[in-house]
Parts: C-alpha cells; sequence; structure tokens
C-alpha cells in the first residue's frame, strides 16, 4: 500500500479534483439507483392508491423521478470531465516530479532500468501511473462507497434486506474479483513472455527480410511467427474464458440477491414490518447496487501490474544518486587543462574497465583517443562529465572535479556523445539548445563546420524540419552531425567528440574533419578530446594516445 | 495552415471508411460465430424479459393480492434458475467471442506477415521497421475489440429494442410509443456529436501524442539536458506541455463525452417518463401494477443496447486505426518479381550490367545507366559516397529488386530467365547489419544451409577468422540477444562470413563488411574475405582502403553512375598521396 500513499502524496494538490470526480461518481450511481427504486416505489403506490382508493401525493415523486433523471445525465457528464480532469493535472504533478528525479540519476542509474528496454518499460510504467486515478483508484473508491451507502440505506428501510445484500455484494464485489485474479495471473504472464516473444520474431523477420529471401528462410521464419502467435492467441483465449466466468459469476451473484430480496422483503410486507409498495423499492434498489460493483472487477484487474509499475518507478526514484553532486565551490576551473592520474573505473561493480590510467592534455591541446572497442574511451569521457564514479585523480583547470558543483563543470564542457539524442523538434531547436543565445552568424557557422550547411539548404522547411521522435526523420550520420554542431554552438573550453564521422561516408568525413582541423587548427583556448578508431580522424590530434585493454598505462604515440 | 488540416481530416475520415469496408469483409469470416454470438445476446435478451415478468408478477401477487412467502418462494427459485441461464449464456457468449477472437487475429497476423515479408523493402518504400512489427503484433491485437464488442453491439442496438417493444406495447402501448419514438433521437445526434469530434481529434492527433511522449523524450535525452545545463530549465518545460496537453486534450474530451450524454440523457429522461405515465395509468386503475412494473422494468433494458453500443464507439475507433494501418498493407500489389524457369550456371558466374537503371520513386540511392563488369572468380569494389547507388546495385544483382531499364547478363543470359530460388541459392550475401535471429550461434549459422553438420561449421568459422566461437562457454550452443546482442560488431560480422562461407555460393556480394571496425578486427574479416573469395565471383561494396586494396578492380560510383572502373592500385594511390 505504500506506493499507493505515495502517489497519492505525489498528488496533494489535485485531492480536490480527485475528491470531487469520485463525489460526483457516487452521486450519478446513487442517482440511478434512486431513479429505478423511486420509480417502482411510485408506481406501486399508484397502484395501490388507484385500487384502494386511498389519495396518494403524487406530486413529489414524480417531480422527483425527473430531478433524479437530469441529476444522473448531467452528473455522468460533469463525473467524466471531472475525473479526466483530475487525472491531466496528476499526470502534469507526477511528470515534473518524476523529471526532477531523474536528473540526478542519469545516465548510470536509468540505463540499468528495468533490463535494457529503457524507453518501452518506462513507457509503459508513467502510462499505468498516469491512468491510476482514472482507471484504479476513482471506480473502487466509487463502487466501495456506493456499495457501503447502499447497504446503510438498506438497513434503515429493511435490514434483513440488508443482510442478504452484504453476503452477495461481498460474493460479486470482493470474492469474484480475488478468484479471476487468481486464475489469470498464470496466463496472463505466459501470454506477456510470449508476446515479447513474437514481437522479437516479428522484428527480426521485418527487418532481416532481404536477408531471409536470400538465405531461403523465409516460409521457416514465418512458421515460427505463426507458431508464436497461435500461442498468444491461445493464452488470451484462455483470458477470455476467465472473463467469461466473471461476467457469468456477477449475473448469478445479482440474480440470487434480488431473489433473495424478493424473499426478505415479502417476509417483512407480510408481517406488515414495511409498507407493501417498498417491496418494489427494495427489489429494484438491489438491482441497480449490483450495477455499482460491477466497477470493482475491472479496476481491481489492473491493479497488480499497477502496483508492479508504480514500485519499480517509485524503487528507480529512490535509488542512490550514482554521482552525488557538489554543493558550493568557490574556486573555479582555470582554464581546459585535463589531467587523469591513476584513474580506475567501471560500468558495473567488480568488472574494472579502466586500471590505473593517467593522460595529460593541456589547455589547448588536441588529442585523439584510440583503442580498440570496448576498452573504455567512452567511460573516460563520461568521468569527465560526471555521469559516473572514478578512482584516482581528475582535474579540469587544475581543481579535483568531484569537488566541483557540476553545474560548473558542464559550463565548460560541451559533448558529441555515442549515442547523441535528438529531441522531437525541428533542427534549429535541436542545435539550439548548445547555446540558446546564439546569433544566426554562430549559427550558421556551426552549420558550415559540421558539414549540415548544404543538406538543411536542400531541406524544403531548412532549418525548421522535423527530425521525428528519437531523431527517426533524419539518418544516424546527419543525427550525429546535428549534435556535433549543437556542441560546437556552445563554444566551451573543452570539447568531447565520441566517433563523430561514425555514420559518414568518406568524403563527407574528410571534409568534416579538415573543418574542425581549421576550427581548432589556431585555437589555443579550447581542449579538444576526440575517441575515434577511424584512421581520418588522426589529423584532428597533435598527440594520440592509445587505450589498449591490457593493464599496461597509456602511450602516447 | 487550417485548410490543409481540414484536408487532413477529411483524408482521415476516408480512409476510415475504406477500413471498415475490409472490416466487414474480415468479419465475414467469421460470420457463423459471430451469428452465434448474437443469438446468444439474443436469447439473453429474452431471458431478460422473462426476468423482468417473474419480478412484476411477484409483486402483484404480494403488493396487489396480499400473499404470502408461498407465493414469493416458487418465484424466488425460478428467479435464481433463470439468473443461472443468464449466466451460463454469458459466459458462453465471452468465450464464442474470445474464439472470434482468436480466429481474425490468427488469420489477419498470419497474412500480414507473408504479405510484409512478400513485399520486401522494396514494395514497403518508407515504412519503418518499428511501426510494421507494431502492427504485425499490437495492431492485430487491437482489432479484437472492432469483432467481439462493437459489431455484436451493432447487431444487437438493432434486433433488441424491437424485441423489447414487442412485449412492452400489449402490455402498454402509449409508454411503448415514448420508447419508440425517443430511440431513434439517440444514434441521430450520437452520430452529429461523434462526427464532430472525430474530426476533432483527428486534427489534434499529432498534437496530442507529441505531447504525451514529452516526457519519455526528455528523459531518453536526459544526459544531453545535462550537458548543455538545460536539465532544471526543462522541468519547467515539462509543466508547461503537460498543462498545454492537459487543456488541448480537454478541449477535445468535452465535446467527445457530449454523444455520451445525450445517449444518457435520452435514456434517463425516457425512462422517467415511462415511469410517470405508467404511474398515473395505475392511479386511474386502467392498468395492473404487474402491466405497469414490467413495462417500467423494460424501459431501461429498451435503452442498454444503444447505450451499450456508444460505450463501443471506442472499441470502433480502436479497430478501425488499426484496420487503417493493416488493410492497405494487406492490398498492396506484389512488387514484380523474375519468374523463369532456367537454371543459373554452376561455377563462379560472370556477371555484366547493361544500361541498368533503377530509381524506385525517390531520386536518392537510385541508379541509372549502369554498364559493369564482374569478371567471374574475382574480386570487384564499389566505392563512392553514401547515396550513389552502391547498395542498389548490390540489391539488383542479387535479385531483390528488378531494373527498370537495361539487364543483367549472367554468363551471356537474362537474369531474369532464372528460376528465382535456384539462382538465389548460388548467392551470399552480407549486408551492412547481417542478420541474426534470437537464437543459438548454431541455428543462426544453419540459417542457409539446414543441413550442414558441425565439421563444415567448424571449417566455415576457421575460414572466417571466428574460432572464438570455440572459446566460448557454450561454444556453439551459446544463446544469441536480440539483433545478436552479446557479441561485438566484428565478432559478428565475422560470424555472417562464416554463415555466407558455409552456404556454398558462387557468387558473393558484401555490403560495407568492414565499416565500423576497429584494425584489429578490420584485418580478422579482410582475412576471413581473402579465403571467402577464393574461387567465387565477389562484390565488395567499401570505402576502407584496406579492403579495397583486395580487389583486382574497383568501380567508383557518383550520382548512381558508374564514374570509373580501374585496378585499385591506381584507385588508392592519389589517397594514399593525400
Amino acid at each position: 500500500m505504500n506506493w499507493l500513499i505515495r502517489f497519492l502524496k505525489i498528488s496533494r494538490n489535485q485531492w480536490p479534483w480527485m475528491g470531487a470526480g469520485i463525489l460526483l461518481g457516487v452521486v450519478v450511481v446513487a442517482a440511478n439507483a434512486m431513479l429505478m427504486a423511486v420509480s417502482g416505489w411510485f408506481i406501486a403506490s399508484m397502484a395501490v392508491s388507484g385500487s384502494s382508493g386511498v389519495a396518494f401525493n403524487y406530486f413529489f415523486p414524480s417531480a422527483g423521478i425527473r430531478f433524479l433523471a437530469i441529476v444522473r445525465s448531467v452528473g455522468r457528464y460533469g463525473e467524466r470531465l471531472v475525473t479526466h480532469e483530475a487525472t491531466f493535472r496528476n499526470l502534469s504533478e507526477l511528470r515534473v516530479w518524476l523529471f526532477r528525479r531523474f536528473i540526478p540519476l542519469s545516465p548510470a542509474c536509468l540505463e540499468r532500468y528495468a533490463g535494457g528496454d529503457v524507453a518501452g518499460r518506462l513507457r509503459a510504467d508513467v502510462d499505468s501511473l498516469e491512468s491510476l486515478y482514472l482507471r484504479i483508484i476513482a471506480p473502487i473508491a466509487v463502487g466501495g462507497v456506493s456499495i457501503v451507502s447502499a447497504l446503510l440505506f438498506l438497513l434503515w428501510i429493511s435490514p434483513p434486506s440488508a443482510a442478504v445484500m452484504f453476503l452477495f455484494l461481498t460474493m460479486a464485489g470482493v470474492a469474484l474479483p480475488w478468484l479471476v485474479h487468481r486464475l489469470s495471473e498464470e496466463p496472463g504472464r505466459v501470454a506477456t513472455s510470449l508476446s515479447a516473444q513474437l514481437r522479437s520474431k516479428v522484428t527480426e523477420g521485418v527487418q532481416g527480410v532481404e536477408e531471409l529471401i536470400l538465405l531461403g528462410a523465409v516460409e521457416r521464419q514465418a512458421a515460427v511467427v505463426d507458431h508464436l502467435s497461435e500461442a498468444v492467441i491461445s493464452k488470451q483465449l484462455s483470458l477470455g474464458r476467465i472473463n467469461g466466468l466473471s461476467l457469468a459469476g456477477s449475473v448469478l451473484f445479482a440474480g440470487c440477491g434480488v431473489a433473495a430480496v424478493l424473499l426478505t422483503g415479502s417476509m417483512q410486507v407480510v408481517a406488515h414490518q414495511t409498507a407493501a409498495p417498498n417491496l418494489v423499492l427494495l427489489l429494484l434498489f438491489s438491482a441497480a447496487t449490483f450495477e455499482a460493483a460491477g466497477l470493482l472487477p475491472a479496476a481491481l484487474h489492473l491493479l497488480p501490474a499497477a502496483r508492479e509499475s508504480a514500485t519499480r518507478i517509485f524503487d528507480l526514484a529512490d535509488a542512490p544518486i550514482p554521482v552525488p553532486d557538489t554543493p558550493v565551490s568557490l574556486v573555479r576551473p582555470a582554464g581546459g587543462r585535463i589531467c587523469f592520474t591513476d584513474v580506475s573505473a567501471s560500468y558495473l561493480p567488480g568488472e574494472p574497465v579502466l586500471r590505473n590510467v593517467s593522460l595529460i592534455i593541456p589547455e589547448g591541446g588536441r588529442a585523439v583517443l584510440t583503442g580498440s572497442s570496448g576498452v573504455g574511451k567512452s567511460l573516460l569521457l563520461e568521468i569527465l562529465l560526471r555521469f559516473r564514479t572514478y578512482e584516482g585523480s581528475v582535474t579540469v583547470g587544475g581543481i579535483e572535479i568531484s569537488t566541483l558543483p557540476k553545474e560548473i563543470l558542464m559550463d565548460m564542457i560541451a559533448v558529441v556523445p555515442q549515442r547523441p539524442h535528438l529531441f522531437n523538434g525541428t533542427i534549429r531547436d535541436n542545435i539550439l539548445l548548445g547555446n540558446r543565445a546564439a546569433s544566426e552568424d554562430q549559427l550558421q557557422q556551426a552549420l558550415r563546420d559540421s558539414c549540415l550547411d548544404l543538406w538543411v539548404a536542400g531541406l524544403p522547411l531548412g532549418l525548421d524540419t522535423a527530425v521525428g521522435v528519437n531523431g527517426s526523420a533524419v539518418s544516424g550520420g546527419e543525427a550525429r552531425r546535428i549534435a556535433l554542431a549543437r556542441a560546437l554552438l556552445k563554444d566551451a573550453a573543452i570539447l568531447l567528440l565520441d566517433e563523430p564521422t561514425e555514420g559518414l561516408d568518406g568524403e563527407t568525413e574528410r571534409r568534416l574533419v579538415s573543418n574542425l582541423a581549421a576550427r581548432f587548427g589556431g585555437d589555443e583556448t579550447t581542449t579538444l578530446l576526440v575517441v575515434s578508431h577511424r584512421p581520418a580522424c588522426l589529423a584532428l590530434g597533435d598527440s594520440i594516445v592509445h587505450l589498449s585493454s591490457s593493464k599496461e598505462p597509456l602511450r602516447d604515440i | 495552415m487550417t485548410e490543409q488540416s481540414e484536408g487532413k481530416a477529411d483524408d482521415g475520415e476516408r480512409r476510415g471508411s475504406s477500413a471498415e469496408s475490409w472490416l466487414f469483409a474480415e468479419a465475414r469470416n467469421i460470420r457463423l460465430l459471430l451469428l452465434s454470438i448474437v443469438s446468444l445476446a439474443a436469447g439473453i435478451g429474452l431471458l431478460v424479459v422473462f426476468q423482468a415478468h417473474l419480478l412484476a408478477a411477484a409483486c402483484q401477487r404480494i403488493i396487489m393480492q396480499g400473499e404470502g412467502l408461498s407465493a414469493a418462494l416458487p418465484l424466488a427459485a425460478l428467479l435464481v434458475v433463470l439468473a443461472a441461464g443468464r449466466s451460463l449464456c454469458s459466459y458462453l457468449l465471452e468465450n464464442r467471442s474470445a474464439a472470434a477472437a482468436a480466429r481474425v487475429k490468427q488469420s489477419v497476423r498470419s497474412r500480414l506477415y507473408r504479405k510484409i515479408q512478400a513485399l520486401g523493402p522494396a514494395g514497403l518504400a518508407g515504412e519503418e521497421a518499428g511501426p510494421l512489427v507494431e502492427t504485425v503484433t499490437r495492431g492485430v491485437d487491437e482489432l479484437e475489440p472492432y469483432f467481439t464488442r462493437f459489431l455484436p453491439q451493432l447487431s444487437l442496438a438493432a434486433l433488441l429494442p424491437f424485441m423489447f417493444l414487442i412485449f412492452v406495447v400489449p402490455a402498454e402501448w402509449r409508454s411503448g410509443l415514448v420508447l419508440l419514438f425517443s430511440a431513434p433521437f439517440i444514434p441521430l445526434f450520437m452520430i452529429l456529436i461523434g462526427r464532430g469530434s472525430e474530426s476533432l481529434h483527428r486534427r489534434q492527433w499529432n498534437r496530442l501524442s507529441r505531447m504525451a511522449g514529452h516526457l519519455l523524450d526528455l528523459v531518453q535525452g536526459l544526459p544531453d539536458l545535462i550537458v548543455f545545463g538545460a536539465a532544471k530549465t526543462e522541468a519547467q518545460t515539462v509543466a508547461r506541455v503537460s498543462e498545454e496537453y492537459r487543456s488541448a486534450t480537454m478541449a477535445v474530451l468535452r465535446v467527445a463525452f457530449l454523444s455520451a450524454f445525450t445517449l444518457e440523457f435520452f435514456a434517463t429522461v425516457g425512462t422517467a417518463v415511462v415511469a410517470v405515465i405508467v404511474g398515473f395509468r395505475l392511479l386511474s386503475g386502467v392498468l395492473t401494477l404487474q402491466e405497469g412494473l414490467f413495462v417500467l422494468l423494460m424501459a431501461p433494458e429498451f435503452y442498454l443496447p444503444l447505450r451499450n453500443l456508444g460505450l463501443s464507439y471506442h472499441a470502433r475507433m480502436q479497430g478501425v486505426a488499426a484496420a487503417e494501418r493493416i488493410a492497405p498493407l494487406l492490398a498492396q500489389p506484389l512488387p514484380e518479381g523474375f519468374a523463369g524457369s532456367l537454371m543459373p550456371p554452376t561455377g563462379p558466374p560472370a556477371v555484366l550490367f547493361e544500361a541498368v537503371s533503377f530509381r524506385y520513386g525517390s531520386n536518392r540511392g537510385g541508379v541509372a545507366g549502369v554498364d559493369l563488369e564482374l569478371q567471374s572468380g574475382r574480386i570487384t569494389a564499389l566505392a563512392g559516397e553514401s547515396g550513389a547507388g552502391k547498395s542498389t546495385l548490390a540489391r539488383l544483382l542479387v535479385g531483390l529488386a528488378r531494373p527498370e531499364s537495361g539487364r543483367i547478363l549472367i554468363n551471356g543470359q537474362d537474369l531474369a530467365s532464372f528460376q528465382p530460388d535456384a539462382w538465389r541459392a548460388l548467392i551470399a550475401w552480407v549486408p551492412q547489419t547481417p542478420f541474426f535471429t534470437s537464437g543459438t550461434l548454431r541455428e543462426n549459422l544453419l540459417l542457409g544451409r539446414p543441413d550442414a553438420v558441425d565439421a563444415q561449421i567448424t571449417a566455415a568459422l576457421e575460414a572466417a577468422a571466428a574460432s572464438f566461437v570455440n572459446d566460448l562457454p557454450d561454444g556453439l550452443d551459446t544463446v544469441l540477444g536480440e539483433r545478436g546482442a552479446g557479441l561485438s560488431g566484428g565478432e559478428l560480422k565475422r560470424l555472417a562470413l562464416a554463415r555466407a562461407y558455409l552456404r556454398q555460393a558462387t557468387l558473393v556480394v558484401l555490403d560495407e563488411p568492414t565499416a565500423g571496425l576497429d584494425p584489429e578486427n578490420e584485418r580478422l574479416v579482410c582475412l576471413a574475405l581473402e579465403r571467402l573469395a577464393v574461387g567465387r565471383t565477389v562484390l565488395i561494396i567499401s570505402h576502407r582502403e584496406e579492403t579495397l586494396l583486395q580487389a583486382h578492380c574497383v568501380a567508383e560510383m557518383i550520382d548512381g553512375r558508374i564514374e570509373r572502373v580501374v585496378p585499385s592500385a591506381e584507385y588508392l594511390a592519389p589517397l594514399g598521396a593525400a
């Protein structure tokens, strides 16, 4: 239940909206039940009055019926609006809360989240948390409050009926959902894992279709897909049957409940403990109450998955900050001299990647770091960005970076990471991220230096072209160059480039390297550190450093 | 701008209606199941009528006739029996629905996947893999509610209200008239409002989905935001975009919920009017309580199928949205393949491109008027900028696409005259990112030649400088993750070469075999290439010097044309000088 309390705490500003939504929900359920109950009581009283000749004041009930009809339909519209309003207001709070929590955790903690598929998992978990109120909290609260109030109302009119209704409502609203949950746990889990397998086989087939054709293996892969699809569907079929069982159960309990109320109500009428027309009221009210109980199974069914998602997210949000920030510092680094002394570091504890690495790049120096994949070239850059912890000493401008607030350090560094992220916006938005105050001239210069000018000029919308989700609308090489333009625009004291020419053809690579060499050739203040194993990039450095996987330290070539 | 988005909305509606006709056509395949679903639901409707009748009778006897428990008891027992009957029918109905859904999903998914395979990248120009996979997996699942909820509800909405009227009118025709005349307004208003919200929804769709994904976009790019000092300020953007998302969505919902409101309003007010009419008829003594109560109980039931239809509107939207993706894919014509009957030559083939052109719609990456000779048993390299048409030429050669004009001669005979499967059996193709299936290394190596024995696999691994496999703890039974995860790029390249080696092809086509590799891996791959090339005709696409060195000649492509064909030493000479 901790996760639920946590959720409610985060959304405390929205309690009025959430409460109003639930209240309106209860009003609608009550109006619905009362509409039928009062109508039934009204016609029974009219019939009794008609046959016995005893006068009946029909003015009040018939006005009441019309009133309830309007309350019910208008209330329902209002309830839907208010619950959705509450949901979206919650979404705002949650997103800001999550984002602020995630900032210090990135990237070391986030990348370990849910075994790699960070984006997919996170999307599903956040979605589930965002709809927690609408799909789970509100229906359960409305159903619960309605059932309790209905029972209290019945207790007032006819205690024996309240007793039997309590029995059948518990069966329909609590026991049945519990049984359904137990039954569907296993097929549900299997269906999820089979779906993941199916997805991965379909992905292979779609991405590898040409090779499958040439290998003559298309039909074999299709048979595997068919087989998995059949397995998934058969599990979905069992889930459908269990759903049928749940539905059948609630119909049966509702029928039994109404039959039982018929008996208890008749007993009371016979014993003159209640007026005869009240029997109709009891029957119709009970039948309507079972409709309210029908809200519960669907919501309870979603509860376990929501709990898992919420727990996962809160665990992540509570994870210890991998590289804690330093609050304040009075000293500022003087210049961009970088000095690694005896640095050891790893991605995962117990699997050291860098051991006792020492490296000095003087201010204004240009170093190219080479070495085969996996020896920790990128890790070295991430240490400098304070994304990872390290042993040994790393100084920038003579100051140990672990004693520097991240903000000051980041002011000095621009970077093109191994996998730069393009935000879902225009090319201009993405480049200006480097320096929002940049002038048009600076922007054009950055475009020219990163060999983007001709490409952008050829686009119908130019810099206002959208890059798509995760840069899906541009090629990998284009994305990398956009990230390069972004980094150049920042004009920082230190520039880190991780494989800046990956995914470029030879000609563009040559042009890019010569642009960068020209830009930084006479620059005595910018310190450049390039990670690459492309021969063309060697021209960027005044020193070349080879990092090898053995324990031997770095050597200059 | 507004006009443009209006146009888009209209276009969306057109696509929606053709998707719906495809859905109806699919429904025909399961019409017996659908019929049994509708009959079961109609059966439930009849049981509801009996139940109302029983309750009304019970009230009549106890309230009006003053009978005691002896009358109530058998009626209560009958009610339980009826409830059991309804319960059974409901179970069967859900069961049939699930079966119908299963049938549709299995058939559509199987056809869709095979169609995508048959279309291949050429036929799917511009489609990205991610959305396609989504369509085959979740998209097909999303068809389910259309068939199990919307279609049955549609027929029930047309059937049940009239069935109920048949019982109501004899008991109280005035109330029957109220129901009859209020009913047509419901679908009318729903359609009017539903249309409005649908086009509103379509117009907002892109914007809304972008805002919905905003947080994830920022979280994925957090390291970049941190480096550029924008993380803290972006927290405010998150708040602002979420607020915009809320107000934009609520604007859509306020209209969308109106259709549900109309429905509820008519149903509730209709029921209330019936109650009042019945009450006054009872007061004047012309109606029995049994008749009156029966009519009152039937009033909400009369509207229920219409309300359910309204609630299944979402199911319809979901199904139509999925069908809008699926139906056009299934309807796409297959690209013209070649279907000759000649058996291809057995030795390493000599290849001659004669004025070959292929543009596939776009002007990037096509080839125009290419003349090129690949000598039998020799290595020819293709060099040039990305987008110059190198990969296109390779795909034309292996038969994945067909030249729009010109021909490709194999030992003097047109490629199109060969039997396609036999021709493909001669080819080993290693694309830029080789295909690996999640499974063992052995399964992956055997993809191209399922009958190879372990000794042949070992020989192939050795030739491809991929003996590292023997050092893995599980050897050939090592399980590869998705897309080959678990091995380095160089190792995967060498495995792909081993697979090509194993295939015993006479024509080998390699697309950038050494791209993205460090020098050590590049050396190993080049070593493997050398062994693979013996006795085979080889075409290598590359711009890496080390790789080009191995070729007998280099053909340089610029803008889809062969610029020059020169011996590799001559091609590399000026590069070395520069």
